[in-house]
């Protein structure tokens, strides 16, 4: 009989009759390959679980309570920052009409429609400027500057997808 | 008495007391696995401690119909693996190390055989520094598998893998261990308990 139905008898670790174990004994007194597996699945069976030091319990209590602190500290501050930055954009952008709520509806109309008309004339600068450039440059800047720019553009992009999905992602097993 | 279920439930209610029974009943099982994942029982205890944290922070995701120490060990599992990829471990200093992660001792004089435990233990530290050379996954499943009596299937849900390929990690592996046990020319063990034996005999 040849090694591999020796090799697969000790590897699934099912039963095996009488007489499969003398032919496995036989077997093994020559094949040193088989007797290591032998010893290795011995000492596997009989492994021990190894045990934390004692006191586990309490230093994971100490740390599941510097967690937290962490924790509400972190979430206090975004909330802190948060709170700040919407202050100030809304106060940056809304400041000078926040007087015109307090005077006549005339006034409330006439700076409406004065904000209304900054934004489209902005917009269609932008866009005009966004044109002018696009038809402008590709003649300025040589074809390997350009590739360099996409990379650039899609490294950047590849950055803030992962940093997005480390950010979100769950532990794995979990 | 409170079973693991009620403790469980309880726990994912805010009940920190009954988190606190889980991290009793699982800090053994948990921590032996870091400690055989990492080989050095400061990182094992830093990964034990990290895997209950994380436990905590997930606990609202556990899926109640799922076998609660499948899933705290896949946790832990999946957090050693990803360590051993992240820092290439300089690890195991195993061989002056017992199971309990101490120094060793000298073998207990009262123990029926005090030589054969020294050899015992010799042999255990031995396939214990084997092990780190087994790619982590499939570390992982030897340690699940013998230490923890995890079923392939249970192995399965545990690594994210499937039935069969973890019956062939576990196989290479074992063939792997052999291998590299030969080459060393390992002591031979006094065979106490043979795996392809049947009950019978």
């Amino acid at each position: 009989m040849n090694h591999q139905p020796f090799e697969e008898w000790l590897l699934n670790e099912e039963p095996i009759t009488p007489e499969q174990k003398r032919e496995l004994d036989v077997h093994l007194r020559s094949c040193a390959y088989c007797s290591a597996l032998v010893e290795t699945g011995d000492i596997l069976h009989l492994a021990k679980m190894a045990s934390p030091a004692p006191g586990f319990t309490a230093r994971f209590q100490v740390r599941l309570a510097e967690h937290k602190i962490a924790d509400r500290r972190r979430k206090l501050w975004g909330a802190g920052w948060f709170i700040l930055g919407g202050l100030s954009l809304l106060l940056w952008f809304a400041g000078p009409s926040i007087l015109t709520f307090v005077s006549s509806p005339e006034n409330w109309i006439v700076t409406f429609v004065e904000w209304g008309i900054f934004l489209i004339t902005t917009l269609q600068a932008l866009t005009q400027a966004v044109e002018v450039f696009l038809h402008v440059i590709p003649g300025f800047l040589p074809p390997f500057l350009w590739m360099i720019i996409v990379s650039g553009f899609a490294g950047i992009s590849l950055l803030w997808s992962v940093s997005i999905w480390r950010f979100i992602r769950m532990p794995r097993g979990v | 008495m409170i079973d693991e279920k009620t403790w469980v439930i309880q726990a994912q209610q805010g009940n920190d007391e009954a988190f606190t029974q889980i991290v009793e009943t699982y800090q053994k099982p948990v921590y032996n696995l870091c400690y055989r994942m990492l080989g050095e029982p400061g990182a094992a205890e830093d990964a034990a401690q990290e895997t209950f944290l994380r436990v905590y922070q997930n606990l609202h995701r556990y899926d109640v119909s799922r076998a609660f120490g499948t899933w705290i060990l896949s946790i832990a599992a999946h957090y050693c693996i990803d360590l051993l990829r992240k820092k290439k471990f300089v690890m195991f200093s195993m061989d002056t190390e017992n199971d309990d992660g101490m120094k060793f001792e000298l073998p207990d004089a009262s123990a029926p055989d005090p030589e054969a435990e020294s050899v015992k233990r010799e042999l255990h530290g031995r396939l214990h520094l084997l092990l780190k050379d087994l790619d982590e996954t499939d570390r992982a499943a030897v340690i699940m598998r013998y230490w923890h009596d995890f079923s392939e299937k249970e192995i399965a849900q545990s690594l994210n893998l499937t039935v069969s390929a973890v019956k062939s990690r576990l196989h290479r592996s074992r063939r792997a261990l052999a291998g590299m046990w030969k080459e060393k020319e390992m002591p031979r063990v006094s065979h106490e308990r043979r795996a392809y034996e049947s009950p019978a005999f």
